[in-house]
């Protein structure tokens, strides 16, 4: 430790009183070296002086043959692929493929620049400034400044757009607060403090590509006119799209040539192009359906720790949930080791029913995991005068192993006199108009919904949980959880981060409006002498270092 | 669903038990009636036969393949495999034979009251038929349950309306040559009502391609509930339901899991042949 802490010494110097803080947190050992990337960087310590201290391998550009062709399976978008509305596994990638972020999000969830070269924060984490990078060019021509960023997030935070991104920024980043301070300066003041805001606008946020002042979100689809590695070739709705490398890249050119993407309905026909030798890389693969792949030696599987989860909502308002001890009781029902050793093959984490993922380093870890009593659940039911044989209707969609899940935890309500009820539809039946009152999703009685991999867990905690929240299909309201959430966003530090992570831990345990059991892992697979890939866990798939030897 | 011309021919027979008897102890014609009656037991004794719950889930021992202690292997949660193909004939075999039979009702008054009136009624009724014809079976039946929201009731409901417009173009064939013989017009110079004549006096007389029209129909009923089982718009889980459990698991085929699809394939094959080998019992029978 004495080696580095010198090396820190002229880190220190540098820095400023916030990201002393982080680097007096990693010395003292309360983050490890994972926390210390993020953290640092989230507060505009240079990832290279960071990296450079700890000797933390740069991204290692792979030593494969260039000019490669890549061929990618991915989940056919569901619609149009449009930055501003844009929120399916399929179209998300689509969209990093030829546009790119102000900071990029890496696997180990610290932040690098990419559009943005430095950025920091007022010490009440309420103004963000972000330098960007000069010599950018859009692949139509255009020099990317200030005007392009304003206008991209302007109107991704302006809630009359409908924007997939308003679940990040509502409350926190409206229009009028993003401000031009010169052609390459942009200045953020936020609606409330917000010690993760670079998250929030970085590759985490897969809306956030930065497009061209003007452009129509709406005909995106015919262009894919961004700043990344790679441009437009050609895109077929429904079927394919293509894009070929650009060579007026800012940055490092792209090793492959071109990249072809291959629209696939499910898991089972891309499992099959792989073993076909048609695609060389899937998007994403889930345990389910794909056991038989996860021990073939002629298959490569990509794995990433994340946050990926499923939420089983207990509507705190309709009975018998009203009564936080049937909900603690159904919640106690559940065998968490089983479910990941039965559902993911030991490939998960465990949750604790709060949306801290042990994944993220603001995770209290000191608040005990709740385990299966069944004996404790029939004692709550009885308190609660619930009787036996009482029936619940759990509605929920029809994806990956959430069907099973279902099952699981029917069984296991049973337990203790529990009649758990399933109706299992299709995603879009489920989601309905993803409104109150024309949603399964947000007006059941129960319901188990998928949430997809975030950087930093704010939107896990406000839009589902939050009085006023979007999503909040449990309708659990709860005053002091609101200002709790509040606390914690507005913390930059992370050591009392995670003392407000604890009380909302703790708050979520006793009230348990949703049980979240699991985080499993992202997991891709290649054919095996692919290397440079880089994916994330909201299944973005970054190509530019991908060779094939 | 390609629709198969039935002979209608109606002649009347010198030794009628004879030939039922050389049908019916016809070896296919056994066959058939043996697999169908091993099935309709499990419907009904299914829960009290089997060596294990077929709901309870044992998450330590998932994808088992088939051993002594599980016969047919166990499920992607640990579930009897054995044990879930014999209680899912029970659903099968409820839901099926109940749309048949609501399909043959609809089915031979609407043809009866086309073969009979002839005419208005009949240009009318039938073009509306022959629309419905020409919508494949399995669009408009998800449709209909998109519409209504799946369960039980709601496929009997579908498929029987669905199967309707088949018999009664059967039905109608056949009662278009029995409207032309005397007894028809010996009834209508009595005055007997339009509706006595139909279904006092004609039906009895065309009951032999009713009843072949109605077993076939049930074989592709059983297929059509499997179907849509599959499709996720029919049994729901936790179901033991065959087509169900194909939909659940096809996916671990190609991992080598192939006992989680295998059994309930054979399951429906078997009730489907059966079902088949009965109607050309019963056709040959009555011909």
């Amino acid at each position: 430790m004495t080696k580095q802490y010198d090396e820190f010494e002229q880190a220190r110097r540098a820095a400023n009183d916030m990201q002393n803080h982080v680097i007096d947190e990693f010395i003292a050992g309360r983050i490890d070296r994972r926390g210390l990337l993020r953290h640092g960087t989230a507060y505009g310590l240079s990832a290279a002086l960071i990296g450079g201290a700890l000797g933390a391998p740069r991204l290692a550009r792979a030593a494969g043959k260039p000019n490669a062709t890549i061929r990618v399976a991915i989940t056919a978008p569901s619609t149009a692929v449009n930055p501003v509305t844009a929120g399916d596994t399929g179209s998300l990638c689509l969209l990093q493929q030829t546009g790119e972020f102000l900071l990029f999000d890496t696997p180990d969830l610290h932040l690098q620049p990419s559009l943005a070269t430095s950025w920091s924060a007022n010490p009440a984490g309420t103004i963000w400034t972000f330098k960007l990078r000069r010599g950018v060019k859009f692949h139509s021509g255009g020099t990317m400044t200030a005007d392009d960023v304003v206008y991209s997030l302007a109107r991704l935070a302006d809630p009359k757009n409908g924007s997939n991104a308003l679940s990040t920024f509502k409350g926190v980043l409206s229009p009028s607060g993003i401000v031009k301070k010169d052609d390459y300066t942009i200045v953020f003041h936020l609606d409330a403090p917000n010690g993760n805001f670079p998250y929030l606008v970085s590759s985490d946020n897969y809306n956030a590509i930065i497009l061209p002042k003007g452009s129509d979100a709406a005909t995106f689809e015919k262009t894919f006119d961004g700043t990344g590695p790679f441009k437009f070739d050609s895109y077929t709705p429904g079927r394919s799209a293509t894009f070929v490398r650009n060579p007026d890249y800012w940055g490092k050119k792209a090793l492959p040539a071109r990249t072809e993407f291959g629209f696939y309905a499910n898991q089972q026909s891309q499992i099959l192009a792989l073993q076909g030798g048609q695609v060389d890389l899937l998007q994403q693969i889930v345990v389910q359906g794909a056991q038989g792949l996860l021990n073939d030696p002629s298959v490569k599987i990509i794995k990433l720790r994340s946050s990926n989860h499923r939420e089983v909502h207990m509507r705190c308002d309709m009975a018998p949930f009203t009564d936080k001890r049937v909900r603690q009781a159904v919640a106690l029902t559940l065998n968490r080791p089983g479910i990941v050793q039965g559902l993911f093959r030991g490939l998960s984490d465990l949750g604790n029913d709060s949306p801290f993922a042990p994944v993220y380093p603001s995770t209290n870890k000191s608040v005990p995991q709740r385990a299966m009593n069944i004996a404790k659940a029939k004692h709550l039911l009885a308190e609660a005068g619930v009787k036996p044989g009482t029936q619940i209707t759990l509605t929920t969609e029809q994806v990956q192993e959430i069907p099973d899940y279902a099952v699981l935890i029917q069984n296991a309500a049973a337990e203790i006199g529990l009649k758990i009820n399933l109706k299992i539809e299709t995603s879009s039946a489920y989601y309905g108009k993803a409104t109150y009152g024309n949603s399964d999703w947000l007006d059941s009685q129960m319901g188990i919904t998928d949430y997809g991999h975030r950087g930093v867990p704010n939107v896990f905690l406000s839009a589902p949980l939050l009085s006023n929240g979007a999503w909040n299909s449990a309708h659990f309201k709860n005053k002091t959880y609101d200002a709790l959430v509040a606390d914690y966003v507005a913390t930059v530090d992370l050591q009392k981060q995670r003392i407000v992570s604890g009380k909302i831990e703790t708050l979520l345990l006793d009230e348990t409006p949703i049980i979240f059991a699991y985080f499993y892992d992202y997991l891709a697979a290649s054919v095996p002498h692919m290397s440079g890939v880089q994916v994330s866990g909201l299944g973005q798939v970054f190509l530019q270092n991908a060779t094939i030897a | 669903m390609s629709e198969a011309a039935l002979p209608v021919l109606i002649e009347p027979t010198a030794k009628p038990n004879e030939r039922l008897r050389a049908a019916l102890t016809a070896p296919m014609f056994v066959i058939g009636a043996t697999i169908l009656t091993i099935w309709i037991a499990c419907a009904i004794l299914g829960p009290s036969l089997v060596p294990y719950n077929p709901y309870a889930d044992d998450l330590m021992n998932t994808l088992a393949p088939p051993s002594a202690a599980h016969w047919f292997g166990t499920d992607q949660i640990g579930r009897d495999i054995f044990s879930r193909v014999v209680v899912g004939a029970r659903s099968i075999l409820s839901v099926a034979p109940l749309a048949t039979l609501l399909g043959t009702l609809v089915g031979t008054t609407l043809g009866l009251i086309t073969g009979y009136f002839g005419g208005i009624i009949d240009t009318a009724i039938s073009r509306l038929i022959e629309v419905l014809l020409a919508l494949p079976l399995i669009i408009v039946a998800l449709l209909a349950l998109v519409a209504l929201g799946p369960s039980n009731t709601t496929v009997i409901i579908v498929i029987g309306l669905i199967f309707a417009p088949l018999i009664a173009r059967t039905v109608r064939a056949a009662v278009l040559t029995e409207r032309e013989l005397d007894y028809v017009a010996a009834a209508q110079l009595r005055g007997e009502s339009s509706l006595h004549i139909m279904f006092v006096e004609i039906l009895p007389n065309v009951m032999g391609p009713i009843l072949v029209e109605t077993t076939v129909r049930l074989g592709y009923a059983i297929f059509t509930v499997a179907s849509l089982s599959f499709l996720g718009f029919g049994i729901q889980p936790p179901s033991a339901d065959w087509g169900l459990a194909i939909s659940e698991n096809y996916e671990l085929i190609t991992g080598g899991y192939w006992w989680t699809v295998t059994f309930d394939a054979v399951a429906i094959a078997s009730l489907v042949v059966a079902v088949n080998l009965i109607a050309d019992g019963i056709q040959g029978a009555i011909e």
